[in-house]
């Protein structure tokens, strides 16, 4: 069985198995479109409660964690918490900015808590275009210099970046730093409303044929990563449809939990469905009206998605994006459109290509 | 390749990660970036890899749960759970437990 | 060292935005030149302290008016971990500044802090301390630090220094107005406010006083920060400022005028935080080139027996 065959299950009988904590909104950055809601107010959850949270999901067998903020290195009980998850079995993902990553620190979270990834955020390829996102100059130069001790002491990383009209430009020369770098890059080709919906981030949206490119150099890249990897390595059921009844795992097998103890269905959607303070994640699990209306969305997203052909897919709709677009997660808004439109594009383009290259 | 007999221990390496979903498992050995999914019997001995009790205990276990309702008798479930102790030890799964360890 | 390093653990984690998590939800409202200050993210004993120490200064927070109305300050959470422990016996306590174009970052003990241009100022502040006279403390070097910042935005100045006046009860006519007689710590401010005291003068404060710009030319407005004299609240908010004295100690008593560069020199070394800003270099020398234009300078010599207020009453005439 393969493994998108065992999430579409979890899916569908909404079992937990991933969990993203936002730990704090405090910040080393201040990257222009970040969008974390600054303006939520509330008690932080306390290192005891984090460990009972952490209780919960392990009694609820969830595999993955990931470790979030703001900068989650921040907290004060960073490195406590995650030396936590790791003794109660979960992959623990460490999503950081990168800044403070180096020294001791470094050090630390590689022995205590022993990541199953580090992902950095990479803004540019230069000095200038990093660091204007950011809005902290230094941040690329000592980012570099930080990314070459964490290698060096071992941490797996990994580099996520958001497609902006800033860095669009420089999106081939990203690439490239990557490579040099040995380490992996993802791109998301959108940036999103802030999660109060504050629309400021949207000021810094990539153009049409910035993310045209991202999606040539993306094909272009998958087609060299397939060269390497020959197609009968791949598992026989990769490529079969899966029979799933959602669209996406949001509130059924994902959840994501800010600073003060909200849940939320997903990172993306920013519709609470309980609080730690007041009730145990069992009971939000289990009980939650709102949680149960999230599960009813994403099996109506689904048909969504299909109403628009078996192409539907490359709309890559993501109902959380949706309600902070539009504040209806069915609405499918213009982002998704164009995104559609330029993968069909691209993917063209694709099936064009002959066989076997042409000897000129 | 790790010989595995009854009377081998063997636990999870430190860096697997699994969870149990409709009786399979996925599994992931962190240290590779490998994510696997192993059928029902896979994730049995995952779990019963504890590093104390011997592999002849898995297989009593397993007998009795499978040989139960499914008419699987003991010699086709200590040959299955042999192999697939050998194949997890070689896939950096599982792991023997040395007097070492205990010490 | 680089910034940060003298007070904190992680300075590589210092807070590059006013973001975290509030101690509380109270806030409160300080009416001190160049605000009003408002502070918000506090609980309630952070908020009590604040008004036990500024007293007549404080007043809530308007939730309608509240959002935009003076300079804004959110207070957040830091673990106590973040911080050096530092032995302070025998220590001068400096805040560690880092500015650049549109902000500046301040660490010290107990506390990280940032203005932020943005473009009005905004500020954040970061500490461990939850209530009592350490969050006391955190909260007035801050705003100490903010008010200065804050008075040279808006055409004014904070100048280490004391302020001396006849009081309203003046009987030469002059009273109401008032010198300020400039140096660092251990100049004599003090002692001159002590002396000036005894001959019968008010004093505003012995070690920080704003000059504001009026159109009818520099005003001193009391400030609520003092040195080892302590709390200084009689009287009225502003005075005419009559002229600035550089203090000198010595054997006995000497007045000199000031060239107008070194008056100019002299208002810089006393104008604390933002004369080590070169971001805000050209708009401080600016003021305080008005300042020294507005009003006459002097270097005063002066010795433990003098008496400094009828010096500077026969300087007014």
């Amino acid at each position: 069985m393969s493994l998108a065959r065992l999430m579409a299950t979890a899916w569908r009988q909404n079992l937990l198995v991933s969990v993203l904590v936002e730990l704090t909104y405090r910040c080393n950055l201040d990257c222009f479109f970040c969008y974390n809601d600054l303006s939520l107010k509330g008690e932080p959850l306390s290192r005891e409660q984090y460990f009972r949270f952490f209780d919960e999901l392990r009694d609820l067998e969830v595999l993955h964690l990931a470790l979030s903020g703001g900068e989650p290195l921040a907290h004060p009980d960073f490195l406590a918490l995650g030396a936590r998850a790791r003794e109660l079995g979960f992959v623990v993902r460490i999503k950081s900015n990168g800044h403070a990553l180096r020294g001791e620190l470094a050090r630390r979270i590689r022995d205590e808590i022993d990541p199953f990834l580090v992902e950095v955020s990479l803004h540019g390829a230069t000095a200038a275009t990093h660091d204007r996102q950011t809005r902290v100059p230094g941040s690329f130069e000592r980012l570099l210099a930080n990314l070459a001790e964490v290698r060096a002491l071992g941490l797996r990383v990994k580099l996520n970046s958001t497609l902006t009209a800033w860095n669009e430009g420089e999106i081939e020369a990203m690439f490239a730093l990557a490579d040099t770098l040995g380490l992996p890059l993802q791109v998301d080709p959108e940036v999103t409303p802030r999660d109060d919906g504050g629309r400021e981030p949207l000021a810094v949206t990539p153009s049409r044929d910035g993310v045209l490119r991202l999606f040539r150099l993306q094909t272009e890249r998958g087609r060299a990563s397939d060269a390497i990897i020959p197609a009968s390595a791949r598992s026989a059921d990769e490529n079969v449809p899966v029979p799933t009844d959602k669209h996406c795992g949001a509130g059924s097998s994902g959840l994501a939990v800010d600073p003060f103890g909200n849940i939320y269905p997903c990172v993306q959607w920013r519709w609470p469905v309980g609080n730690l303070h007041s009730q145990s994640l069992r009971q939000i699990w289990q009980g939650a009206a709102g949680l149960a209306a999230v599960r009813e969305l994403t099996t109506r997203a689904k048909g969504v998605v299909e109403s628009h052909g078996p192409r539907g897919f490359l709309l890559n709709f993501c109902p959380g994006a949706a309600a902070a677009h539009t504040g209806d997660p069915l609405a499918v808004y213009p982002a998704a459109l164009q995104r559609r439109e330029l993968l069909e594009q691209v993917l063209a383009a694709e099936a064009r290509r002959p066989l076997l290259p042409v000897v000129r | 390749m790790t010989d595995i007999h009854p009377s081998t221990v063997l636990r999870r390496r430190p860096d697997v990660r699994y969870r149990r979903i409709e009786g399979e498992a996925v599994v992931l050995r962190q240290s590779a970036a490998e994510v696997l999914v192993l059928n029902g019997v896979g994730a049995d001995v995952l779990d019963l890899a504890d590093g104390r009790r011997p592999v002849g205990e898995w297989i009593d276990v397993l007998a009795r749960e499978y040989g139960a309702d499914r008419e699987v008798d003991r010699e086709t479930v200590m040959r299955d759970v042999l192999d697939f102790a050998a194949e997890a030890a070689a896939a950096g799964l599982l792991e023997p437990v040395t007097a070492e360890d205990d010490g | 060292m680089s910034f940060g390093g003298g007070f904190l653990h992680h300075p590589d984690l210092f807070p590059g935005r006013r973001s975290g998590e509030a101690w509380g939800d109270r806030g409160v409202t300080l009416d001190v030149p160049g605000g009003p200050y408002r502070f918000s993210g506090l609980t309630a004993a952070q908020e009590e302290a604040v008004r036990r120490r500024f007293g007549g200064l404080c007043r809530p927070v308007v939730k309608e008016e509240g959002e935009g109305e003076g300079i804004a300050t959110a207070v957040f959470r830091a673990p106590l971990a973040d911080f050096l422990e530092i032995d302070t016996r025998g220590w001068e306590y400096a805040l560690d500044l880092d500015h650049t174009p549109l902000s500046v970052r301040v660490a010290g003990l107990r506390l990280m802090a940032r203005l932020d241009w943005v473009p009005g100022l905004a500020g954040g502040l970061w500490t461990s301390e939850a209530a009592g006279e350490e969050w006391t403390s955190v909260c007035e070097n801050y705003l100490r630090l903010l008010a200065a910042y804050r008075l040279l935005a808006a055409g004014g100045v904070v100048l280490h220094s004391a302020g001396v006046t006849g009081g309203t009860e003046g009987s030469d006519g002059d009273g109401a107005a008032a010198w300020l007689l400039l140096g660092p710590s251990g100049a004599g401010k003090t002692t001159a406010s002590r002396l000036c005291l005894a001959a019968g003068a008010e004093v505003l404060s012995d070690d920080l006083n704003a000059v504001l710009m009026d159109r009818g030319g520099p005003v001193v407005a009391r400030l609520p920060f003092t040195g080892d004299l302590g709390s200084r609240d009689d009287g009225p908010g502003t005075y005419p400022l009559r002229g600035v004295l550089r203090l000198r100690q010595g054997p006995r008593e000497e007045l000199a005028p000031l060239s107008p560069a070194a008056a100019l020199a002299a208002l810089a070394a006393a104008a604390p935080y933002v004369n080590r800003d070169p971001f805000r270099r050209e708009a401080l020398l600016a003021v305080l080139e008005r300042l020294a234009r507005a009003v006459p300078a002097w270097e005063l010599t002066f010795s433990l027996r003098a008496d400094l207020w009828s010096i500077l009453k026969t300087l007014s005439k």
